[in-house]
């Protein structure tokens, strides 16, 4: 009796007395990953990084601005691992949160890719391209960017604005280069003020015909024509740009072996060739070809285009480009 | 706010007794009936994981034992190596290995390059990549099994588990095996094995494979998988969880039971209990209140009771209307009240009493009847025998006795002052002294009544204590109203007082009575009867000389008197 009072007097001290949780061993090989990667482009390679290191990985999913804010704001004592995802512009903006790091397969980038102070590792090509509603538009009639500028197109161009979208910044910069600024004016002006708030928007315009013509890119693009949706895709004449996204390590990262291991997964043949046969997406590595549908890279008219040059210019050029719009 | 007040104390009181109690009895009973609950949850859970756990073991031995039967048999060996095994022969094989699995799962023989071959269902020439999950992870394993999940396990039409065995010929890879695992199969396997829970197979990541209820695979999964990398335990308010990995396979098996006492129950525990405290509450201010009154209503009666009481009013009562302690406290009360005012009725007459036997017997000192009688008789022998100063003497002597013994206690200044006079004329005979008698009474003060015998006392004192013996000596008496108070003063021109008498001497010290006899009776009787403010004031005699003694009373006629 004593016992029973003695022992509901402790229940009571000890109110919420939790039960002994059957924890498992708790893992000790991590990862964490920032990511602006779609679910489809990063489950499969997380699930195959998981299984062939048996490396535990954390998920953190995200726009990359904001990711990359949130880097930013945790500097000084890092969560994340690795930056998977995000244009090299916007890497290259934040470049001092990572650490340079070189993968054991940069000798299989192509030259165009390579980043010389290695603060982020490429991981697919994403050219620029344009589209067309081909029920609407005469293939013939949109050859590149000098034919945004017809009258033919004004208003009934899908681009999304460069302030909110990092490929259509990319774009500008790009047009810029091939074309040259006048061009760009011109382009400016022919939007006639009309700019969506984001990218996907732009193939949606285009394949339910409120535009004729869009600026996309060619994974997005590719992805929307297999699944169905009625839209062209030209290369432009004058020349495009293939900016593509990156890996960076986070400096101070907490499991920096992890870190590096991931890294030379996302270039290693397995992944990259899956990057074209499952996510429209080009490889980095000269010696992955692509798909036989696409037309290889060499093909294309490329522009130079320099992602320092292009973060460092980003406010006056951005600042161009919105008073050319509202001037159209 | 406790201290002061009685009633509040026993609110207080009051409530601590229901109130604790109460609680204790709710935080315990709870407490007590959560853990008992939840330990019988855990035990169930810990029986039915076994179970499960223990039919997992067909994944592992359906993989396992198939592939061993096949990796046995050369020819399908050989066949799968060469790519020229007879179909019909080779799938005869497969069905037979897989004769007691075959209707759970799907089992396929790939060849080394990736394309299947031969399948117990569904279409062949389809094709794995074997440089990258499952058939890489099998041809990295070397010959043991691997289990991959399906990448979105909501994706019913695929196979939520693959496991495959890389098939090895001589020194290198022929092919593989490789068992597909439905949702239908899983159903087969764990169903029956648990009730009133949830099941969730994860893969050794954590990953989902299957779960009974389909969105657990959305929702719980990534969050059970957050809590094991923050190293929490499975936590819930609602839920208990079991976790258990099934070895062969490095699965995991998440049993969820929903706890029989919820957090929802908690609270409705917790209300009830609190309705019931507010009950109490409620009861003890029911209960408390008419307590209380009854406690203290009296308590204040008897306080204002005591200030009647104090003010000296003693018709104060409290009503007796019951018979508990309080009932005898006022009875008692009443009855101490009653005794006081009979004892103090009795006093007063007593005083009364003591005070009128006083004064009769200070006046009986004085005469007997019969002394007047002899005194008559004396006066007539003496006219007879002609002797007039006798007969002036006793009759003078006749007419004082028979006023001191007349039966009125007060009696108009006027009569005082004849009597005063026949004393004067007596006294001039006796001891024939040369004095002089002068009396100024104002006519109208003639009727002002006055204790009888006063002035004999004080002019016999002047006469024997003044002026015998000093010729040409002058007594007067006068009298004088103010404010309503007579003042008759003697006074002498002879010896005048000792200082010790000077004022008011009698009441100073009553022992200067002994030698004074007169003047203290007459001060006495003017106190007595008229208050303390009043009678005798001892001042030497005018200009020094002789003594002047001043009787003072309160102004009184006769009218007043029958009003008295």
């Amino acid at each position: 009796m004593k016992k029973i009072l003695v022992l509901c007097l402790l229940l009571l001290l000890t109110g919420c007395a939790k039960a002994p949780a059957e924890t498992e061993t708790i893992p000790e090989s991590r990862l964490v990953v920032y990511t602006s990667h779609k679910e489809a482009v990063y489950r499969p390679i997380i699930r195959e990084f998981e299984e062939r290191t048996g490396i535990w990985v954390e998920l953190v999913t995200g726009g990359s601005y904001e990711l990359l804010e949130r880097l930013e704001a945790e500097q000084t004592a890092p969560k994340a691992d690795v930056m998977f995802g995000g244009g090299v512009e916007s890497l290259e903006s934040y470049r001092h949160l990572f650490q340079a790091l070189r993968c054991q397969q940069w000798g299989t980038i192509s030259q165009d890719f390579r980043q010389p102070e290695d603060d982020w590792t490429p991981f697919s090509a994403l050219p620029l391209v344009l589209i067309y509603n081909p029920k609407l538009v005469d293939p013939a009639r949109l050859t590149g960017w000098e034919d945004l500028t017809r009258p033919e197109f004004r208003g009934k161009i899908a681009f999304a604005s460069p302030t909110r979208s990092a490929s259509s910044f990319t774009a500008v910069v790009t047009v810029l280069r091939a074309c040259g600024e006048d061009t760009l004016t011109a382009l400016a002006e022919n939007l006639a003020g009309c700019q969506l708030d984001s990218s996907g928007e732009v193939l949606t315009a285009v394949a339910d015909g409120e535009a004729l013509v869009g600026i996309t890119l060619e994974e997005t693009a590719l992805q929307r024509i297999a699944a169905g949706s009625n839209l062209g895709l030209v290369y432009p004449k004058e020349g495009t740009s293939c900016v593509p996204d990156g890996t960076a390590v986070v400096a101070g990262a907490p499991h920096p072996e992890n870190a590096r291991a991931f890294l030379d997964f996302t270039l290693s043949r397995e992944v990259q060739q899956l990057l074209g046969s499952q996510f429209f997406r080009r490889s980095v590595r000269e010696d992955v070809t692509v798909p036989d549908s696409l037309p290889a890279l060499e093909e294309l008219a490329l522009v130079s285009y320099d992602p320092r040059w292009a973060s460092e210019n980003r406010e006056e050029i951005l600042e161009k480009w919105e008073k050319a719009v509202k001037e159209g | 706010m406790f201290k002061n007040s009685f009633r509040n104390r026993l609110f207080a009181a009051m409530l601590l007794c229901s109130l604790i109690p109460l609680s204790i009895c709710t935080a315990l009973m709870t407490q007590v009936t959560r853990l008992q609950l939840d330990s019988k949850t855990r035990e169930d859970g810990a029986e039915q994981t076994a179970a499960l756990i223990q039919s997992m073991d067909f994944i592992s031995q359906a993989l396992t034992a198939s592939a061993q039967s096949l990796q046995d048999s050369e020819t399908v060996i050989h066949g799968l190596a060469s790519g020229t095994g007879n179909r019909l022969q080779m799938n005869g094989f497969l069905f037979d290995a897989t004769d007691t699995f075959r209707n759970l799962a799907v089992f396929d023989l790939y060849d080394s390059a990736g394309v299947c071959r031969y399948s117990t269902r569904g279409t062949v020439s389809a094709s794995l990549p074997t440089d990258w999950g499952v058939l890489y992870g099998a041809a990295q394993a070397q010959g043991q099994p691997v289990y991959y999940a399906s990448e979105d396990p909501s994706d019913t039409g695929a196979p939520l588990l693959m496991g495959a065995v890389q098939l090895r010929a001589q020194g290198g890879c022929c092919g593989f095996l490789v068992m597909r695992l439905y949702l239908a199969g899983f159903h087969s396997i764990l169903d029956g094995k648990y009730s009133q829970s949830d099941v969730l197979i994860l893969s050794r990541f954590f990953r989902p494979i299957y779960s009974s209820q389909s969105y657990l695979n959305e929702t719980l999964a990534p969050a059970l998988r957050q809590q094991l990398l923050e190293g929490r335990g499975p936590e819930d308010g609602d839920y208990i969880y079991t976790i258990a990995q099934h070895e062969p396979t490095s699965l995991y098996l998440v049993l969820r039971q929903p706890r029989m006492f919820t957090a929802r129950t908690v609270r409705l525990l917790y209300t009830v209990s609190l309705i019931c405290m507010l009950f109490c509450v409620l009861i003890s201010v029911l209960v408390g209140l008419p307590i209380s009154r009854q406690i203290t209503s009296p308590l204040r009666r008897l306080m204002s009771a005591f200030d009647k009481l104090q003010q000296a009013d003693l018709e104060t009562q409290l009503p007796v209307d019951r018979s508990d302690e309080f009932g005898q406290l006022a009875a008692r009360f009443n009855q101490m009240v009653l005794a006081l005012k009979s004892n103090r009725e009795e006093l007063l007459t007593n005083q009364h009493e003591l005070n009128e036997a006083q004064i009769r017997m200070l006046q009986a000192q004085l005469n007997p009847h019969f002394l007047c009688n002899t005194l008559d008789t004396m006066k007539w022998i003496s006219k007879i025998n002609k002797v007039p100063q006798v007969a002036v003497m006793s009759t003078n002597l006749a007419d004082i006795l028979r006023f001191c013994i007349s039966a009125e206690e007060f009696v108009p200044l006027y009569r005082e002052m004849e009597i005063l006079e026949r004393y004067i004329e007596i006294q001039k005979i006796r001891l024939s002294d040369d004095f002089a008698f002068r009396e100024e009474i104002p006519e109208e003060l003639y009727d002002c009544m006055v204790p009888k015998m006063i002035l004999q006392p004080i002019v016999e004192n002047a006469i024997l204590h003044g002026v015998s013996g000093i010729s040409g000596s002058v007594i007067r008496v006068r009298a004088a109203e103010a404010a309503h108070t007579l003042r008759i003063t003697v006074t002498d021109n002879g010896r005048g007082f000792p200082p010790e008498m000077l004022g008011n001497p009698y009441r100073r010290d009553k022992g200067l009575a002994k030698g004074h006899l007169g003047l203290y009776n007459v001060d006495m009787i003017l106190r007595r009867n008229f208050g303390e403010e009043y009678g005798l004031l001892l001042e030497p005699g005018e200009g020094g000389v002789g003594a002047s003694v001043t009787a003072s009373l309160p102004v009184r006629y006769e009218e007043e008197e029958t009003q008295c």
